[in-house]
């Protein structure tokens, strides 16, 4: 007996402009399926869920749930049809508590019926085997309890295909594996869940993958049939280079020391990277990598403790001073922190130096001087842009990462601080950016490495630290370090003293 | 479902505007502001196309005219600059208008102890006293801004409506007012210190020419000095500009500083250019359109420039079709406002499109 | 002099004065509170009050009812509230510049339509303005008495919007989604509820009470427009908003310690204390940036303040 599938997508099309971010996809997701949809940055999975989620209008094709069809043509459309999606920046209300955050936009009449509600929202939890208090606030709740409140949110509004995009980017080791409990608990209850995804050992757990490449479906295959090197191959469709082989540096006297660095929580911190050494820093976001990087970098001020770089105090120095120091930093959020979308590439490039007399004639700044400068980066990083006169706002995620790479790198003589290179770009530009931090660590630098992506680290650390909330929890060598060692570390859990 | 979605349309921003949907969407609006005053002309029983006549006969029917509307312009020119230095670094400076009046006030106090001395001195000193006084006005918006983080919206309005008491304070029967005179104003001026006039049997004054170089100073500053790269990049990202070790104080301080003196140039030239006296009736106004002038101008100096003698045609040009058609020149504030509020809707319709969606 | 202040009788006309100047400040910045708290920054206020003032009084003169002159008024506020709400809810222009634009065009219209009405009159005329209405029994409460209870109604209806105001932000679905939206929009958005909906709703709102605020100021006390007559209370509606962190009870305190400075100030100028009626004409306007000096931060503002949505 063949039952109707929970989703069946047809032929579903979605352009902008000329791109077509969703390519003629058809699949089907069953009741108390997980379902994982595969693919790297830029292959299309944001798209399809977006269609999915009524966000977007396709082009072309058709959408049924549960053997109906429907058109989605909004989120509350969707809502209506008992999709319910978990997105990967949480969209809560930090100063509301966990109950005003599910209730809000739901009920009828005048007055809040909160304890009604407030029951509602208890079963569910309970029955998926989630613990959420409901009066607690939003801003007071861990990452991984935040998601649980995005999960109980969706199913309070009657979802029966869930939607969790990237979930488990911001968790630690542990808190996925809790996910992971709950989410067999709603396959239990029927409910379809589709897993995006781009992290192998988790798209192993699941039913059935879509791989994404490029917006064309390349395949659905049964988890179980497949191995992690089929997926990549079709995720890729080319083998990627796995172990990167580099020369042993002689580790001599540490360039950068840290000595009794105490950020605004947490223990003190001390570590040391020789030049020439990348040490990789693991940790789930939240636990104060940035803090670190930017009390390094100069924007922020510890409490106590030094910095020292080839043994000169940077401790009380101005960013400026840091910088012409040799040290360049490569921020995690690069519209943020990195790029003045507004200004092009030229301009970018000497953000920070535009007072340097390098880049004057006079009183005026010198045009052909930094537009030079921006034909040899385009050049050297491969940047795909029309010209130094582009503005950086119109660049590709990848693009934009590579401007402020040239820019970082140029400064960064002796020190390297790096945080989350690789988020967001496509595989591409992972590996060009991975060649070129080992380039930097052949040339001598000292390599910060802050990223979530574990395969980053592992890829590239000669030493691998792990952080947790403000405090190192330890530093090992690059081949003692492997995820049975860092996951305790990262969730928070001291290994037992030895004997 | 929002109300555009349930009609089967979203309105989507653009990636980027091509100019040509600018100028259409620009010359449409403008052309529904000239509709709707004209609709304002009908309801007080005036034929708009003989008012608009009349306004530009006023406004350049005659030499005599056509320098006084260069008069009328030069200090929209100043408070424009001042305004669109600011709004370029996104710091909203609202307080042209006090700032006019510091710049007069402050030149007024240097020259007035030099009086007597010979014009080679007292010119100087007088726009110098104006620079002064009015970026040290905006300078103090700039500090309660960065050390007790007041909003310079609220803070600049303020001190508008404080330096008009304080103003008030020194000339009624205050240390600065006319001997012997019953209203609220300075003695005339020494006529050393007057700035001279251009061409004769005009009131066109060099107050023209400083507001014209200005302009051309405020260009060079913004877009080819490092000085000018700090303000565009406060104004589109002032964190990345600060991760870079820029301190963001200072920046504030400086635009504040910068916009603040050429906003007290408009009150030197007032006073020393066209009314030889400090007096409110003088000075005001002049700030919150210069405000208008700004935008209308797109931030960019030789916009402000044209944008100034286009408002200073409609404020000269007033007083001429008051005479002739009844309408009150108080009208064309309403006018300016209308021109405003239909440019934005106009820059921003052209900023999106209208999609349909399968309903 | 100190001792003339300290007399009962002067005390109760003071705080009854205060009562009395605080309704139309009260009434705009309940109406600016609830818009904030929708995300939406309204900067026009002074404009729109100003507007409403001159609508009421020459609606109140045309048709001889001060009622319908305050209804007029209000239709005025919202209508402005309107324009501004398309502009930058639906065209997401700066809100700044909008409010500023909506200031300007209050102040010229106003201005306008005085002169063109009464260009023949030598002096504006004269409106009748609305009487206390003593509220029985309570009235008579020895000190508290004529101080609340002897006030005009649309006094009362600006205290009274104060628990109403926040009845509705605390304990009611639509409150719940207004606060929602200013926080953060997205979070309805992806539930499917209407943003900018909500966000007109709440703006017009606004105009509306700036409306009746305006009005009282024509039909309730002055009797006549006077250009500009405003004088800056719309911007501390807008101050008290901060002051008053965005909920009611402290915006109704900060607007009555406002009021009870200019009240007391009216009193010293009877008085003929020798401090420059000048200075104490300015000391709203210094005492409001000192406020916001000492609260140093805007803890407490809707994280979405001023920043318009749009679904990327």
């Amino acid at each position: 007996m063949t039952t109707v599938p929970r989703l069946a997508v047809r032929h579903l099309t979605k352009r902008f402009g000329a791109l077509a971010a969703n390519d003629d996809i058809s699949l089907t997701v069953e009741a108390g399926e997980l379902h994982c949809l595969l693919g790297e940055n830029g292959a299309g999975k944001s798209t399809f869920s977006a269609c999915l989620y009524g966000l977007l209008q396709p082009d072309h094709g058709e959408i049924e749930i549960d053997g109906r069809k429907v058109e989605l043509t909004s989120p509350a459309k969707a809502i209506a049809c008992g999709i319910g999606m978990v997105h990967q920046h949480f969209v809560l209300v930090p100063s509301f508590t966990v109950l005003e955050n599910i209730v809000v936009g739901t009920g009828s009449g005048l007055a809040l019926d909160m304890g009604t509600a407030r029951r509602k929202i208890l079963d569910l939890s309970r029955g998926f085997g989630l613990e959420l208090t409901p009066d607690r606030l939003v801003s007071d709740l861990s990452v991984g309890e935040k998601q649980w409140v995005e999960i109980v949110k969706a199913l309070y509004l009657g979802a029966r295909l869930l939607i969790l995009d990237e979930p488990t980017a911001v968790l630690t080791p542990l808190e996925s594996e809790r996910l992971f409990a709950v989410i067999s608990e709603l396959k239990a209850a029927g409910i379809a869940v589709i897993l995006i995804s781009h992290k192998m050992n988790e798209v192993m757990r699941s039913d059935r993958v879509s791989v994404l490449r490029k917006g064309k479906l390349i395949g659905t295959v049964r988890t179980k049939d497949v191995t992690r090197d089929d997926l990549t191959m079709m995720m890729v469709g080319r083998p990627i280079a796995q172990v990167h082989a580099r020369a042993k540096t002689s580790h001599g006297k540490a360039a950068l020391q840290v000595v009794g660095l105490r950020l605004k929580r947490g223990a003190d911190i001390s570590l040391g990277i020789a030049a020439g050494e990348i040490l990789g820093l693991a940790g789930v976001a939240g636990n104060d990598q940035d803090e670190l990087l930017e009390t390094i970098a100069g924007l922020a001020r510890p409490e106590r403790g030094r910095i020292l770089l080839d043994g000169e105090d940077l401790t009380s120095l101005s960013v400026q001073d840091i910088a012409r120091r040799g040290v360049g930093y490569v921020p995690s959020d690069r519209f943020r922190d990195g790029l003045v979308s507004d200004f092009t590439i030229a301009e970018n490039l000497i953000l920070g130096q535009h007072w340097d007399e390098h880049w004057r004639s006079g009183p005026f700044l010198d045009d052909a001087a930094t537009a030079k400068n921006a034909e040899a980066a385009i050049s050297s990083y491969s940047i795909m842009a029309s010209g130094p006169e582009m503005l950086c706002g119109r660049l590709s995620g990848g693009n934009a990462q590579k401007v402020i790479l040239a820019r970082e790198f140029a400064k960064a003589r002796h020190l390297l601080l790096c945080n989350q290179p690789t988020r967001g770009v496509d595989i591409g530009v992972i590996e060009f950016v991975h060649r070129e931090i080992l380039r930097k660590r052949e040339e001598g630098c000292a390599i910060l490495l802050v990223s979530e992506e574990l395969e980053d680290i592992f890829a590239l650390s000669d030493r691998i630290a792990v952080m947790f909330r403000g405090e190192i929890m330890g530093i090992f060598p690059r081949e003692v370090a492997d995820i049975a060692v860092i996951g305790p570390l990262m969730a928070g859990h001291r290994p037992e003293a030895a004997a | 479902m929002t109300l555009t979605e349930r009609l089967g349309l979203r309105l989507e921003p653009r990636a980027e505007a091509k100019t040509l949907d600018r100028v259409l969407a620009l010359a449409s609006a403008l052309l529904a502001a000239l509709i709707l005053c004209g609709l304002l002309f009908t309801a007080v029983g005036v034929n708009p196309l003989s008012a608009l006549g009349a306004l530009l006969q006023g406004a350049f029917g005659t030499w005599r005219a056509a320098t006084e509307t260069l008069v009328k312009a030069t200090p929209l020119i100043f408070t424009g600059l001042a305004t669109a230095v600011a709004f370029r670094a996104r710091l909203w400076n609202i307080g042209a208008e006090g700032q006019v009046f510091a710049g007069a006030m402050f030149a007024y106090w240097c020259q007035s102890a030099l009086a007597g001395t010979s014009p080679f001195l007292q010119l100087p000193v007088v726009m110098g006293g104006a620079l002064v006084g009015g970026g040290l006005y905006a300078g103090l918006a700039a500090i309660l801004k960065t050390r007790f983080r007041v909003d310079e919206v609220i803070s600049t309005v303020m001190l508008n409506y404080i330096i008009v008491y304080a103003l008030s304070l020194l000339l009624l029967k205050g240390p600065w007012s006319e001997a012997g005179g019953f209203f609220e104003q300075t003695a005339k001026v020494d006529p050393a210190s007057q700035l001279p006039i251009l061409f004769d049997k005009t009131r066109l004054h060099l107050g023209f020419l400083v507001a014209l170089v200005a302009a051309a100073l405020v260009w060079l500053l913004v877009r080819r000095t490092p000085m000018g790269f700090e303000i565009r990049a406060a104004g589109s990202n002032l964190r990345a500009l600060e991760v870079q070790g820029t301190n963001k104080a200072r920046v504030i301080l400086m635009v504040m500083l910068i916009s603040g003196a050429l906003a007290g140039l408009a009150g030197m030239s007032e006073v020393y250019g066209v009314h030889y006296r400090v007096k409110a009736g003088a000075l005001a106004t002049y700030g919150y359109t210069g405000i208008i002038v700004a935008i209308l101008g797109q931030l960019n100096p030789w916009g402000v420039v044209i944008a100034a003698i286009l408002f200073g045609a409609l404020v000269n040009g007033a007083t001429f079709m008051q005479i002739k058609t009844g309408v009150p020149s108080a009208l064309i504030y309403a006018i300016e406002a209308i021109i405003l509020l239909f440019y934005l809707a106009g820059w921003a319709a052209s900023s999106f499109r209208l999609r349909r969606i399968r309903a | 002099m100190i001792a003339d202040l300290l007399e009962t009788s002067i005390i109760i006309s003071i705080l009854a004065a205060t009562v009395r100047i605080a309704t139309p400040i009260l009434l705009a910045a309940i109406g600016e509170m609830i818009a904030e708290r929708s995300g939406v920054y309204n900067m026009g206020l002074e404009g729109t009050m100003l507007m409403s003032a001159f609508t009421a009084y020459i609606g109140a003169y045309h048709t001889g009812s001060l009622w319908l002159g305050v209804l007029i008024a209000m239709t005025t506020g919202g209508l402005m509230s309107l324009v501004f709400g398309f502009l930058v809810i639906s065209l997401k222009v700066e809100q700044i510049v909008t409010g500023l634009a909506l200031n300007l065009l209050g102040s010229g219209l106003s201005i306008f339509w005085l002169r063109a009405a009464f260009a023949n009159a030598g002096q504006t005329p004269t409106i009748p303005f609305f009487g206390n209405v003593p509220i029985p029994l309570l009235s008579d409460i020895p000190f508290l008495g004529p101080i609340l209870f002897d006030q005009k109604l649309l006094t009362y209806l600006a205290f009274l919007a104060v628990p109403a105001a926040w009845y509705f932000l605390f304990r009611t679905r639509y409150g719940l989604e207004l606060r929602c939206a200013g926080e953060n929009p997205k979070a309805l958005d992806i539930k499917g509820i209407d943003v900018s909906a909500r966000q007109y709703a709440a703006v017009v709102f606004g105009g509306l009470m700036a409306g009746l605020g305006g009005a009282f100021l024509t039909v309730g006390s002055a009797a006549r427009f006077v250009p500009e007559m405003t004088n800056g209370r719309g911007w501390l509606a807008i101050v008290i908003v901060i002051a008053g962190l965005w909920r009611p009870v402290p915006v109704l305190l900060a607007t009555l310690a406002f009021s009870f400075l200019d009240a007391l100030q009216l009193q010293i100028q009877g008085i003929g204390v020798a401090i420059p009626y000048q200075l104490l004409l300015a000391m709203p306007y210094i005492c409001a940036i000192l406020a916001l000096a000492i609260r140093r931060s805007r803890s407490g503002a809707p994280a979405m303040l001023g920043i318009p949505y749009w679904r990327k």
